[in-house]
């Protein structure tokens, strides 16, 4: 009995935790490109997940086309984020801070963008991943079927991550740019598209991670805001903002800690266990605990 | 000539200040005025913090929130008078400040504003669930208010007792800015490494610096809970930081009128612009993140920066050194980067 639980929070939190992974992933994208946080991170998974509800569920497209459609509406949206808010506040002298802030607004513009237009009620997601109350039994233990979708997705988009940035020129350039910018512009590497296509990548997992949490969460205004947001943080710090697959396993790790802090202490504290970690990890390892990028501490 | 325009322009903004009471239309908007006068507190503070120190808080509700908490337990639960409430969850909220101000010793921006946020949302989940304490998201009501004698406290009262607090507040962060204090927070935040080679103690200036903005947070909170009676976890949550945040940055951070410019006006702002007409009553929050937004991106160096700059051209007197200071500097670096 004690093994089925431990086994069937092991799957859940590996499974929530690698969402949490993608989300961190945008924020190590953007990181390595430009050096800010873009706080307004997780406004992208809440903004594709309404989009794809749109699509989906109010104008009945199919599924492919609603997927598509929103993730290139998503990725439109992170060039957007660089043209109209990241390089004027360059160019009219704001600091790091500024962009900090603009991006808390632009969190809670889309907060209320969405409050008006959808209203603040929870929408279902559609099934589209399979019903939410159908299990999986696997002996003793049932797993919701939408677990193994998510992890399917996560784990196939990673590998199609890992080929781009390792095996494709442009990924190749992407990973000069985050090592040494002077250098890869010396290099004849067009850094002005790498940190669009960073923008975009950024935005364009986060939205993917938005539509895979969307099951559990359902479409809400969670998604867009709060505690979520911040456990995305949370898995890139733990990759040391630079390592991408160390981000994927700082948000399992997450996700794990959230699970079992769930079954052995309460699930009221575990949001607060999460960012205790969180707190401690960056006073105890600021580089990062699943960090094979940089070297050093 | 012109100094008789200023001495003029001085005091009938003074004059405005004392006989707002009299003016208002309404207690509704006295009160508004009075949470106003509050956030500029907060927001003096997080000016001195993140401007003057350079260190970014996104937890500032946190400290507030133990500043309302502390006072409200105690004037309801053992009965204490008022004013040393208000004194104990003042101390309690710098003792918090200085313990946030530890990692500030090795982290820097991004880093210190992740741990900032999970102090504010750590001490945000410990009020929605402690509900014994707390009373949970239903709230802790009956709150007493102050007293003149045996009447409660008016608006009008309020008003003017957190007028004088206000003033004294900014006296207090004027002084502060010239004296030695102020100059060394200015050398760490330009250079740390060549501050301590001055022979600068940067851990005491960050905890002064932490220590100060988070007992100036607690001071407020602790009057926004005699202010209104009663106290839930919403006003604490992390978007109430982020708003603070945003009143520094858009008042203006490297200069002493940010937080007065940008509390009072991010006070009024969604105040001003919730008009009623039937289908727009929740457009105004998007109309407010909009207009924050416009003025960040296009005025970085905030709103009372650019109002002073404005005033001192219209009586001809030159900017003095401290205000906008190497920002050059700044956006060079940003494109050396």
């Amino acid at each position: 009995m004690v093994l089925n639980d431990f086994l069937q929070n092991i799957i859940g939190g590996v499974t929530v935790g690698s969402t949490y992974g993608l989300i961190g992933l945008g924020v190590v994208f953007l990181w390595q490109s430009i050096n800010r946080i873009n706080f307004a991170n997780i406004s992208s998974a809440m903004l594709t997940a309404y989009l794809f509800y749109s699509f989906y569920t109010q104008l009945h497209f199919n599924f492919f086309f609603s997927f598509i459609t929103s993730i290139a509406i998503i990725a439109i949206y992170g060039l957007l984020l660089r043209y109209l808010v990241f390089e004027p506040i360059s160019r009219h002298g704001g600091d790091k801070l500024e962009f900090v802030v603009a991006t808390l607004m632009l969190c809670t513009l889309w907060l209320s963008v969405i409050k008006v237009l959808y209203g603040g009620l929870p929408k279902p997601f559609p099934p589209v991943f399979g019903e939410s109350t159908k299990f999986v039994q696997i002996g003793p233990i049932s797993i919701p079927s939408v677990y193994f979708w998510i992890f399917f997705v996560v784990v196939l988009l990673i590998f199609a991550l890992f080929l781009f940035l390792r095996k494709s020129i442009i990924g190749k350039m992407l990973r000069a740019t985050a090592q040494n910018r002077e250098a890869s512009l010396l290099m004849g590497i067009n850094v002005n598209m790498t940190t669009s296509l960073a923008f975009m990548l950024s935005t364009t997992i986060v939205g993917i991670a938005g539509i895979l949490l969307a099951p559990i969460y359902f479409v809400s205004l969670e998604l867009g805001g709060g505690s979520i947001g911040v456990k995305g943080f949370a898995s890139a710090v733990m990759g040391g903002l630079i390592d991408p697959f160390g981000a994927i396993l700082g948000g399992i790790a997450i996700g794990l800690v959230e699970n079992f802090s769930t079954l052995f202490i309460s699930s009221a504290y575990k949001d607060i266990i999460s960012f205790i970690i969180l707190v401690v990890v960056l006073i105890w390892k600021p580089r990062g605990i699943f960090n094979w990028t940089a070297k050093g501490d | 000539m012109r100094q008789i325009l200023k001495k003029i322009i001085y005091s009938a903004f003074l004059a405005i200040m004392l006989l707002l009471p009299f003016f208002s239309r309404s207690d509704y908007d006295l009160f508004v005025t009075n949470k106003a006068l509050l956030n500029i507190i907060l927001a003096s503070g997080l000016v001195f913090l993140t401007g003057f120190a350079g260190q970014i808080s996104l937890g500032q509700a946190g400290f507030s929130a133990i500043g309302a908490y502390t006072s409200a337990l105690l004037t309801t639960r053992l009965g204490v008078p008022i004013p040393i409430a208000i004194i104990c969850s003042v101390f309690l909220s710098v003792i918090a400040g200085l313990f946030v101000a530890i990692p500030s010793f090795r982290l820097k921006a991004f880093f210190l504003s992740l741990v900032t946020i999970s102090f504010g949302q750590i001490i945000y989940l410990l009020l929605v669930n402690l509900t014994d304490f707390t009373g949970g998201s239903r709230g802790l009501f009956n709150i007493p208010f102050m007293k003149l004698g045996k009447s409660p406290f008016t608006n009008t009262l309020y008003y003017y007792l957190f007028l004088i607090i206000t003033a004294l507040v900014v006296l207090l962060m004027n002084r502060i800015k010239y004296s030695y204090i102020g100059r060394q927070m200015f050398a760490i935040n330009d250079d740390e490494v060549a501050a301590e080679a001055c022979a600068i103690n940067s851990k005491r200036a960050k905890f002064f610096a932490f220590g100060l903005s988070a007992g100036l947070a607690g001071l407020s909170g602790a009057l926004y809970a005699h202010l209104f009676g009663f106290l839930t976890p919403d006003p604490f949550s992390f978007f109430e930081s982020s708003n603070f945040v945003a009143m520094a940055v858009v008042g203006g951070l490297r200069h002493l009128s940010g937080g007065v410019v940008g509390g009072f006006l991010l006070t009024w702002l969604p105040e001003l612009l919730r008009l009623n007409i039937s289908g727009f009553e929740n457009y105004y929050l998007i109309i407010n993140c909009v207009i924050v937004l416009l003025v960040i991106v296009f005025l970085p160096y905030g709103l009372g920066a650019a109002l002073f700059k404005a005033l001192s051209r219209l009586w001809g007197e030159k900017q003095s050194a401290l205000t906008l200071r190497n920002l050059k500097n700044k956006s060079n670096n940003i494109e050396r980067e």
